[in-house]
């Protein structure tokens, strides 16, 4: 099923009259309410004036997360206090919270967007959707609510936490559907174990996982262990919540709501647009949102488009799966490499642990690109060309992802460091002065 | 005869052999024989220890977070005389087995060569072997 089949199936050529005619109205809206925006504007020499397609947003500054903790609480919003409905906030590891506030248009559109998401995912009036991502400042829980109130859903609004009681009401009240990041549905996958409960007295059939990156592996886990679909819903705070994006019934990339949300990728260091289908970071502006317009934000997430029709018959871009953060990004030999990268291709190897550790230096003003990797103590073998073969594999299948040849290192178990998300993946000695 | 070898896979850095060495010595396991190949940046020893010891020479390694694999080789006693490796090298050849890698150590105290073979074949070779 389509919720909006005529914004989600629309000729690319109206979709961009369509967003030819938000931009300019959005960017006016923008710099005429926004001291901010005008401000930044006018550094920028450019003026609404000079928009008259969406082919002129490159000619837009963009907009960082800096930029949202530099007016904080309230100095990026575009219209007076008392027309905001609502406030979000993120907290972040560091920093200042970034704040974002929605007028009533904002949040019937962010409640469209989830509900395209949901009808995408095949769930309709009649399903009972667990939200057990947390009600409150975060945008997860009542973002996904007011998507299932859309659809003429029924709520349950479990919010996160206290697992045991989560599983006896989706048990009990037949829960068709849940929403929560996918490392907590894996959590609670793990609980239905443990309490020896049968999978098959659950009614669930979709998991709206986000919030998070997950892996296509992860996908298959989830699926197995709770005998339901896995889709992906994308979307970050500073654009409106979750429901920026979903996957539909082909899973084969994450639709944007293009309409409301409209996506660029750009090389984060030339910060110029890249061809079509190249991989980048991520870009987003609202086209539709008056409380506190988005322009031109830059996500950091790096991923691709694929502006191909989907055989689910929408036009609407896909998005690939997030690939790392720009902020990892080096550059060795010229060519832009990623540590998140490299992680992948790891997922690709059964021999191989999930660890690694990129040295980068100079020597003989050429930058050496080692990676340490462990193989897992199962496919250790006694003899020697086995172990170079495995070398040698991971070492084309790197060559031909990223572009450069690596120089493999395979260290004794337990030498990389494990705590994932904080380790350090990447080390470079190269000085440049 | 079948044997058991206890296979370390081993970073390329002076003083990683040493490491095994000191640990089994510590313990008071004898290494009869080994040998060790190398790419690179890394190796594998290979390592022979008595019978009753190989239990626990390979728990000890491993605790000590090395990579270690046992394995069956076959192990040929070889007369000191001209022409008998040859003659069991032909049989093995003739039986389309091929040598991973052999290693071969003496002691005084015997008539015999002692050889370690690793052959893609392990029961077959064995077999050759014994009927020598
Ligand atoms: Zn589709």
């Amino acid at each position: 099923m389509i919720w909006n089949k005529k914004i989600e199936c629309m000729s690319r050529d109206e979709m961009h009259a369509l967003q030819s005619e938000k931009l300019k109205k959005i960017v006016a809206h923008a710099y005429n309410n926004s001291p901010f925006y005008k401000k930044r504007f006018d550094e920028h020499g450019v003026r609404p004036e000079d928009i008259h397609s969406i082919d002129d947003i490159v000619k837009l500054p963009f907009t960082v997360k800096q930029d949202l903790r530099d007016n904080y609480p309230f100095g990026m919003m575009c219209v007076p206090m008392t027309q905001i409905l609502r406030l979000h906030a993120s907290s972040g590891t560091t920093g200042k919270p970034i704040v974002v506030g929605y007028v009533q248009k904002d949040l019937d559109n962010w409640s469209e967007a989830v509900a395209r998401c949901l009808t995408a995912y095949g769930l309709g009036s009649d399903d009972l959707v667990q939200i057990a991502y947390g009600y409150g400042l975060f945008t997860g829980g009542l973002g996904a609510h007011d998507g299932v109130t859309r659809i003429g859903g029924t709520v349950i609004p479990t919010s996160s936490g206290n697992t045991q009681k989560q599983l006896q009401l989706m048990q009990d009240f037949g829960a068709t559907a849940v929403a929560c990041t996918p490392s907590y549905a894996l959590y609670m996958a793990e609980e239905i174990r443990k309490q020896g409960l049968d999978i098959n007295n659950f009614k669930l059939k979709v998991g709206i996982f986000g919030a998070e990156p997950w892996t296509n592996a992860m996908r298959k886990e989830l699926e197995d262990k709770l005998h339901i679909k896995a889709y992906d819903i994308y979307g970050l705070t500073e654009i409106s919540g979750p429901g920026v994006g979903g996957e539909c019934e082909c899973q084969n990339g994450t639709h944007l709501w293009e309409d409301l949300y409209y996506p660029e990728i750009i090389d984060p260091v030339t910060l110029q647009p890249v061809e079509h289908g190249q991989k980048g970071e991520l870009v987003f502006t609202t086209l539709d949102k008056w409380g506190m317009p988005m322009i031109r934000y830059r996500t950091r997430d790096l991923t691709y488009l694929n502006y191909d029709k989907c055989d689910c018959g929408r036009t609407a871009v896909r998005m690939g799966k997030i690939l790392g953060r720009s902020d990892d990004m080096m550059i060795i030999r010229g060519v832009n490499v990623f540590p998140s990268q490299i992680e992948s291709i790891l997922l690709e190897f059964p021999e191989y642990e999930p660890y690694f550790l990129i040295e980068v230096d100079r020597v003989n003003n050429t930058d050496t690109f080692d990676i340490q990797v462990e193989v897992k103590p199962e496919f250790y073998t006694d003899q020697i060309n086995e172990l170079v073969r495995l070398r040698q594999r991971l070492t084309s299948r790197i060559q031909s992802v990223v572009g450069i040849q690596p120089a493999i290192k395979i260290v004794q178990p337990g030498t990389i460091e494990r705590s994932t998300g904080k380790a350090k993946r990447a080390i470079d000695h190269r000085k440049f002065e | 005869m079948l044997i058991r070898q206890i296979s370390v896979f081993l970073e390329n850095e002076k003083g990683k052999f040493a490491e095994i060495a000191r640990l089994l010595g510590n313990n008071n396991i004898n290494m009869k024989a080994f040998t060790v190949s190398e790419t690179q940046d890394f190796g594998i020893a290979r390592i022979i220890v008595e019978r009753e010891q190989i239990e626990r020479a390979f728990n000890l390694i491993k605790a000590n977070s090395y990579a270690v694999t046992m394995t069956h080789v076959v192990y040929l006693e070889c007369a000191h005389k001209p022409g008998a490796m040859a003659e069991a090298m032909e049989k093995l050849a003739a039986a389309g087995i091929s040598v991973e890698y052999m290693y071969a150590f003496a002691d005084s105290s015997s008539e015999f060569s002692h050889v370690i073979i690793r052959p893609d074949n392990t029961e077959l070779a064995n077999q050759i072997i014994s009927e020598l």
